[in-house]
This record gives C-alpha cells, sequence and structure tokens, in this order.
C-alpha cells in the first residue's frame, strides 16, 4: 500500500499544478482509491494557537506538508477496510471504534445509499483514520498544520477577513448535519487548492488529544476550570473565531475510538526529504 | 452543526482531566527528536516468525521480509538471537499486522493494540507482553516535578499493601510521554531514585506507540514549550488479559478504591 518515491514527486507536482482535478480522476479509478487521492502541498507557515499557557509560545512554526485536497471518501475507506479486515464494521474492537461506527454503510464492504462513494467518509474513529493514514503511506494531520490549512481563504494565505468563507464556514456551522453528506467535489477549493476544510465534515487530528485547556491547573479549582468553555476563552487570543472554538471543544471532547455523523478526515505527508 | 450523537460526548468532555503543568524548567538533553522516533523493529515474537522461517525454506520471504528482496538467511537468523531484528526486517515503517495474533486477545483487552515499547535496559516490550499478569498502569514522565512523583508514591503504597502471593504477580508500569528524554538512562536513573523493585517496568517508546496508548487509556497529554507535559492523571488498573478493571482519577483519594479492584483482579 505504501507510495512509490516516483508516485509522491508526481503527486506533489501534480497537486500544485492541477491538484483537485486529480482527485476527480482518482475516484474514477477503483482499484486504487489510496494512492490515488490527490495532495496539495501547504507552504510553511505560523499557526496562531488558540489558547496557550504564559510558558507556550504565541507563534508555532510549521513546515511545509502535504496535505490530501479533500476529505477521504466512503469509496477511499471502502478500499481500505477491503484490504485490512479488522477494520470492517463487523470485526473492529470496540476499544478503537465505538458502537456507531460506519453505522451509515448499508453493510461491512457496501456503503450504500447513506453513504455515497463520493462524499466524505464519517463515523469513523481516530484509531480507524489513523490506520487507514499508515496504510496509504500517509498519517494524519497535526492540530498546528490542519489550522493552518484551513486558516486560508478562497482568494489569499489569511481567510480571517475572506467574507465568503466566513458566510459559508458559519451558514455550514449553523446548518444541522444532512442525512447524507455532498460529494466532496462540490466543496470549494481554498487558496491552496484543498476543499472541504470547512463546510463538509469535521477532521480528525493526529494530535486531538494535546487539545484540553490548559492552563495552570495545580490547585483545587483544576476540575472546575478545565471545562472547555468557560475557561477556555480566558486564554484565547482571538475570540472572534468561534469556529475555532468549536474545533477546540469537539477535539477535546473526543476519545480516540469516537465517532460521530460529522466526523471525518483527511490525510497528510511530510514534504519528500532531500 | 453537531450531530445529535456528539451531545453526550461533548457534555462528558474535558470534565474528567486533571492538568498539571509542572514549574521545573530543565534543560534539553538526551536523545534527538529523531532518533526517538525510531521505531524499534521486531518484537520477539516476530523475531521467532523469522527464525521459523528459514526453517521452512518454501516461504522465507513472506514470513520473514515481506516484499523486500533475497534476504540472506544468515543475516536474518544470526546464531547469537540479539541483535537480529533489524538486519532480518528492514521495513521503512511499523508493520501493522491486521490479521494477526490479535484474535488470541479479548475484546475488551487493550493488548489488541500493536505497539511496542523500549524498557530502561533497552529491551523491546510489546504492550501485549505484560499478558498474564496483574497490570498497575500510569503515564509519567521522569522530569515531572509535581503529579507523577505523587502517583508513583502512591503506587508504591498500594504495592506495599499487597499481600505478598500478589505483590509477586502485579507489574507497575510507568510509560514516559516524553519521547525525547526520557531515555533508557533516564529510566534507569528514574527506577534507582525512587527504587523501584523488579515488579516495576519502566517504558518509552516511539511517539506513535505512545500516542495511541494515551488515547486507549484517555489519557490527555501536551507538550510544553518549556519542554513540560501536562497531563491527564489517570491511573489503570488491567487484569491478566489487559481489560481496564478501574481508573482512578486525579491525584487525590482513590487509593482504597484502586487497591480494592487490584485485589479483585484473580
Amino acid at each position: 500500500m505504501s507510495t512509490t518515491p516516483a508516485f509522491r514527486l508526481g503527486a506533489l507536482a501534480l497537486g500544485l499544478l492541477a491538484g483537485v482535478e486529480l482527485c476527480a480522476a482518482g475516484i474514477e479509478n477503483r482499484e486504487s482509491k489510496i494512492e490515488n487521492s490527490a495532495m496539495v502541498l501547504i507552504p510553511a507557515g505560523v499557526y496562531v494557537p488558540l489558547q496557550r499557557t504564559a510558558k507556550d509560545p504565541a507563534q508555532v512554526a510549521v513546515a511545509s506538508f502535504r496535505l490530501d485536497a479533500q476529505p477521504v471518501t466512503n469509496a477511499e475507506f471502502l478500499a481500505f477496510v477491503t484490504a485490512h479486515p479488522k477494520w470492517r464494521r463487523s470485526q473492529v474492537s470496540r476499544l478503537f471504534a465505538d458502537s456507531s461506527y460506519l453505522e451509515n454503510w448499508a453493510s461491512d464492504l457496501e456503503p450504500g445509499p447513506k453513504a455515497p462513494l463520493n462524499a466524505p467518509v464519517v463515523r469513523v474513529s481516530w484509531f480507524a483514520a489513523r490506520a487507514y493514514a499508515r496504510a496509504a503511506g500517509k498519517r494524519l494531520p497535526t492540530t498546528a498544520e490542519w489550522e493552518l490549512a484551513a486558516g486560508a481563504g478562497y482568494t489569499g494565505l489569511d481567510g480571517r477577513n475572506d467574507e465568503a468563507l466566513n458566510r459559508d464556514l458559519y451558514a455550514w456551522l449553523a446548518r444541522p448535519v444532512p442525512a447524507v453528506l455532498a460529494d466532496v467535489g462540490t466543496a470549494k477549493p481554498n487558496f491552496h487548492g484543498a476543499r472541504g476544510l470547512h463546510g463538509l465534515v469535521w477532521e480528525w487530528v493526529d494530535d486531538f488529544n494535546t487539545a484540553m485547556v490548559t492552563g495552570e491547573s495545580r490547585g483545587d479549582s483544576g476540575l472546575e476550570r478545565d471545562l472547555f468553555c468557560g475557561s477556555g476563552s480566558i486564554g484565547a487570543n482571538d475570540t472572534g473565531n468561534y469556529a475555532a472554538f468549536m474545533r477546540q471543544a469537539l477535539r477535546s471532547s473526543l476519545k480516540g475510538n469516537n465517532t460521530t455523523t460529522s466526523l471525518g478526515f483527511r490525510c497528510a505527508a511530510d514534504l519528500p526529504t532531500r | 452543526m453537531f450531530g445529535s450523537d456528539l451531545l453526550p460526548i461533548m457534555k462528558n468532555a474535558a470534565v474528567l482531566i486533571a492538568l498539571f503543568l509542572v514549574a521545573a524548567s530543565v534543560p534539553n538533553v538526551g536523545a534527538s527528536l529523531d532518533d526517538a522516533r525510531g521505531r524499534p523493529q521486531g518484537t520477539p515474537l516476530q523475531e521467532k516468525a523469522c527464525c521459523a522461517a528459514t526453517e521452512k525454506p518454501a516461504a522465507p520471504k513472506d514470513a520473514c521480509c515481506a516484499a523486500k528482496s533475497a534476504p540472506k538467511p544468515a543475516a536474518c537468523c544470526p546464531a547469537t538471537p540479539a541483535p537480529a531484528p533489524k538486519a532480518c526486517c528492514p521495513a521503512p515503517a511499523k508493520t501493522e499486522n491486521p490479521e494477526s495474533e490479535t484474535e488470541n486477545y479479548t475484546k475488551e483487552s487493550l493488548y489488541q493494540l500493536e505497539v511496542t515499547f523500549t524498557d530502561d535496559t533497552g529491551k523491546t516490550v510489546a504492550l501485549g507482553d505484560l499478558r498474564g499478569r496483574p497490570v498497575v498502569l500510569n503515564m509519567f514522565f521522569a522530569s515531572c516535578g509535581y503529579a507523577c512523583p505523587l502517583t508513583v508514591t502512591d503506587l508504591l503504597a498500594i504495592q506495599e499493601r499487597l499481600p505478598a502471593a500478589q505483590r509477586a504477580q502485579t507489574l507497575f508500569v510507568l510509560v514516559s510521554f516524553d519521547i525525547a528524554r526520557d531515555t533508557t538512562e533516564v529510566l534507569a536513573k528514574y527506577r534507582a531514585q525512587r527504587a523501584l523493585d523488579g515488579q516495576w517496568v519502566l517504558l518509552r517508546g516511539p511517539d506513535d506507540s505512545v500516542r495511541e496508548l494515551a488515547a486507549l487509556l484517555g489519557v490527555k497529554y501536551k507538550q510544553e514549550a518549556d519542554g513540560m507535559f501536562s497531563h491527564s492523571n489517570l491511573v489503570t488498573i488491567l487484569n491478566r488479559e489487559g481489560e481496564i478493571v478501574h481508573q482512578r482519577q486525579g491525584l487525590k483519594g482513590g487509593l482504597e478504591e484502586a487497591a480494592a479492584a487490584l485485589a479483585a483482579v484473580k
């Protein structure tokens, strides 16, 4: 399942030139879903953590990396569970995926009408997402990487003042999860060419279990203060970024085996070392 | 847009987590991150599979070094078994073995997690190697100045109180978050400092192993800019099959309950 160096270079070049188009082609090729999903290059940048302690840096440098241009689809996940029976719905251990794992699929190897092949896969656990990424020779993005990539607007590197993006983002947050998710192709690509970072599904990050409301908590009030809502905002640097709060809250609330109707993932990879 | 199934999860949320931020500042010494991330190749099990393969010349490639061309049996299974694994299977990444021995474990067994660590003598330890003993499991880091030492003191107290027969059985396992600084030497020193006897297993791991074990236990941790870790305080008691029978949260109290849960492990 591992990608060859030649493919990596190819994917990188194509990703830069025409990333999203290649994905569409990848979906057509039912033989090899994982290898064909295109990646885009996210240039090195700076992630400003939403919350930090006094000892944390205000900014985190993020090296450039590659990120899947779109969330992993049901078709791609089907290829994975076909090759790895341990991750099929009927066989997975409850420790690694809770009882609603792939619940919207018709059966073990049939996504069915509630999970269109080209829609993002949801109801997948962190352990499953990680296993998928490993099988694809990739990994999950870190929080810093994901947020850096998702920080771009439709037209520029900084999406904070991108009105169109923010309108779409908050409209999405306000809508209930549709019973059947839309195809990944329907999401508008951002400046990096990555689709669906906002507006399709929530996504796992590799270090989700670092997301805890942070702060000096040696005192007895620690437990109380560490509830993510109120105390979280105290140390926050960008209180206008409501969506980022929601993502942080979601991450801090999850366990590695949890699955939800709106939580999917995409993979990342390091740039080839010279 | 949280799905309705998300709400109960969110309510439970971070409630259970006690965070600690330890104030000591220790220079970043020890192995580089890259060294620490190196994945131990080859558990004892793999070694066995490897050498067994040479006895059956029919399928040495598959069993020993799948996808690698023409491994020499000599390199695969040298007369001295110790340093074999790397030479045997130079696979670049941890090979996940989806259809492997996991079915031997019970549904709830944490030992289904196929990760390996290194102990304070440099020996590779798969999580499943702990099978067959009652286990008290705690994640920590050696330079922790506040929560971890207290927890170790508590665990020593639990160990002290165990009836002799049970004391001889029970393993106390400490797994470090600090993949960069907690080298085998540092762990060995920690063992000496805290006078931990042979029932204590001190483990360090590659990032993947530590992160997955933490996720499985429900332990959250985060390295701060000064190198210290914020982390949940969670002591987990496993039965002989590796199933969680009890978790003690926080730092205060809960010792009696933990000891009782341990005593109840048959």
